[in-house]
């Protein structure tokens, strides 16, 4: 069996923040756990994806809640490629995450705040909602009227299935339900036996030809199989912030909509632990660990470095994945100097999986992939061209240029990208070791050129 | 026959046998079904639209034998409840069986299975976030 599923539905959370990866459909692993060189968007890096490859089936086992991963790696050698692979390839039911170390930074919400929510949006709860209802194709409905037109309406209701066909007898609740919904004959509808909630699935196909002219959004069903009054059972997967908002009662359930969710007391989050831990005792509930991605985990400061100490130890904690592309640097918030800008007392706690340069080959394998992606048709030179572009500059800078060859491709209404327009498009944007080399032959003409021999503090 | 198909055969017999048992229970519940619905028409009957003096006609097999009316009522009643048990019954039994089925053909659980389902008023509390 394929282990390996693509998901048909991606979810537009998993690749909101990150189109440079719309390719990447999975890790592109066969069934032993071994990389395959091209596969579901996947070029290269065999050590890697197949160490991320362990590291799924772990998550998928439910065996390495409340750990942490770290992709290692420069620039440009697909750390958020791999973190995005394990996402699709987890499926749409485990809950993920993505947020970037500078997203916690913000006014409205502590730093730790903004963490607990995002480390509680990763972890998934299923529930199963069990209804009994009527379902059944309505044959015939009929309301009698009193005679002095005040008074209780008596009516009868009879539906059908494939097997069996039945009288209800409906009362003066019944009654206005069913004419608010206008149902008529030949309606499929169920009715909530709980709530009396009466909802139309459509019209019965055999009623088809009863009128010639219909609404566009009439929707035509088979009548129902089966016993008139079913049991459904729904199973809903919910994540334990999602329940956080919703109890914390000084927001209300509309701040889930509003986007704007606040601060969410440790009270709350208490009694929703306690409730939900209550839960999976009686077996209401099974609480599924998802994985939180945190890119660019160097913008954390040393504050955050040691909330995440504390909060993988919680019980309801998921896997955490960290991306970072720095070396040896100065923790945010300290003087002090650590590998990966991580402190080493977190650093102790994770697996480290480290990603390396692409070879030519690979490149020209990605640049392809992206051809394919974003539309373009590459001529074989230019293709080479481009590779070459991609090894000497950057494999970003290379990927930009597909895009805008593209569009100079169009405008003189060629079908393929030749070599000339990849030299058009060099020409108009400057990669970066061209834009520095220019800024050096220049900056005494620009602005606020004194600053010749400061390094630029990025951490 | 060797010894291959013989287990190729085999197998292939416990899925069919798996399979008719799921279809032989959801007949069963859907027969019951309909007897409910009878049962509740009847009900709806006595109690409208007839006086409460009057006897009415029971059909036992082919005989219809005359019953006093309090007692008939008590009757199919009983009979309801009776078939209200049968039918949770059945479908828990069905849940088992489907299961059993789906093991036996290598398919994967299905997502929460096993999980009892919250009580009305638990829904209640988190209905916002379910039907999104």
């Amino acid at each position: 069996m394929a282990t390996t599923k693509v998901p048909e539905v991606r979810d537009i959370t998993r690749i909101e923040r990150i189109g440079a990866h719309s390719h990447i459909r999975g890790l592109g692993l066969d069934d032993a756990l071994e990389p395959r060189q091209v596969s579901q968007g996947m070029v290269g890096q065999l050590a890697s994806r197949r160490a991320a490859g362990i590291i799924l089936e772990m998550i998928k086992d439910g065996h390495i809640a409340g750990r942490a991963v770290l992709i290692a790696g420069q620039p440009g050698t697909g750390k958020t490629a791999i973190a995005m692979g394990i996402a699709q390839s987890l499926g749409p039911d485990t809950p993920f995450t993505a947020l970037a170390g500078s997203e916690i930074f913000s006014l409205e919400m502590s730093k730790t705040e903004a963490l607990s929510q995002a480390f509680r949006k990763a972890i998934g709860v299923r529930i199963k909602e069990e209804t009994e209802i009527i379902e059944g194709e309505v044959v015939e409905i009929q309301i009698d009227r009193p005679a002095t037109g005040t008074g209780a309406k008596v009516g009868k209701l009879t539906l059908k299935t494939t097997e069996m066909e039945t009288i209800y007898d409906l009362g003066n609740k019944m009654i206005e339900s069913l004419s608010k919904e206008k149902v008529q004959a030949g309606d499929v509808i169920t009715i909530d036996k709980a709530t009396g909630k009466i909802s139309k699935l459509g019209r019965s196909f055999t009623r088809a030809r009863d009128y010639d002219a219909m609404g566009a959004q009439t929707q035509f069903v088979q009548c129902p199989e089966g016993e008139l009054q079913k049991r459904k059972e729904v199973v809903h997967t919910v994540s334990l912030h999602e329940i956080d908002v919703i109890n914390s009662r000084t927001q209300g359930f509309l701040a889930l909509f509003s986007g704007d969710t606040g601060e969410i007391k440790s009270e709350v989050r208490e009694q929703i632990n306690a409730k939900v831990c209550e839960w999976r005792e009686e077996g209401k509930a099974e609480i599924i660990p998802g994985v939180l991605f945190i890119d660019e985990v160097h913008m954390l400061d040393m504050e955050c470095f040691s909330f995440l100490n504390r909060a993988l130890e919680s019980d309801l904690s998921p896997v955490l994945i960290m991306a970072t592309n720095r070396g040896i640097t100065r923790i945010r918030g300290t003087n002090y100097q650590s590998p990966h800008g991580i402190p080493i007392d977190l650093l102790d706690r994770l697996l480290i999986i480290a990603t390396s340069p692409y070879t030519e080959k690979e490149t020209r394998q990605i640049l392809k992939i992206r051809c394919e992606e974003e539309d373009v048709e590459l001529s074989e030179e230019a293709h080479t061209v481009l590779t070459r572009i991609g090894m000497e500059t950057s494999l970003r800078y290379a990927i930009q240029l597909i895009s805008t060859a593209g569009l100079v491709c169009r405008k003189r209404k060629g079908t393929e990208v030749q070599v000339e327009d990849i030299k058009r498009v060099y020409s108009l944007f400057l990669d970066e070791a061209r834009s520095s080399q220019y800024m050096k032959e220049y900056q005494d003409s620009f602005l606020f050129n004194e600053t010749q021999t400061a390094v630029m503090d990025t951490s | 026959m060797d010894a291959g198909s013989q287990r190729v055969l085999d197998y292939l017999t416990e899925v069919e046998e798996a399979a008719e048992e799921v279809i032989t229970t959801k007949q069963q519940i859907v027969d019951l079904d309909l007897k409910r619905n009878r049962n509740r028409e009847a009900l709806n009957a006595l109690k409208h639209e007839l006086s409460d003096s009057e006897n009415v006609k029971v059909c036992f097999g082919n005989m219809f034998i005359e019953f006093d009316k309090s007692k008939t009522k008590g009757m199919v009643q009983k009979d309801q409840e009776q078939l209200d048990k049968e039918i949770n019954n059945l479908r828990r039994e069905l849940k088992t069986k489907f299961n059993h089925l789906n093991e036996i053909q290598g398919k994967p659980e299905l997502r929460g299975y096993r999980l009892s389902a919250l009580s009305s008023e638990e829904i209640k509390s988190i209905n916002s976030l379910l039907k999104t």
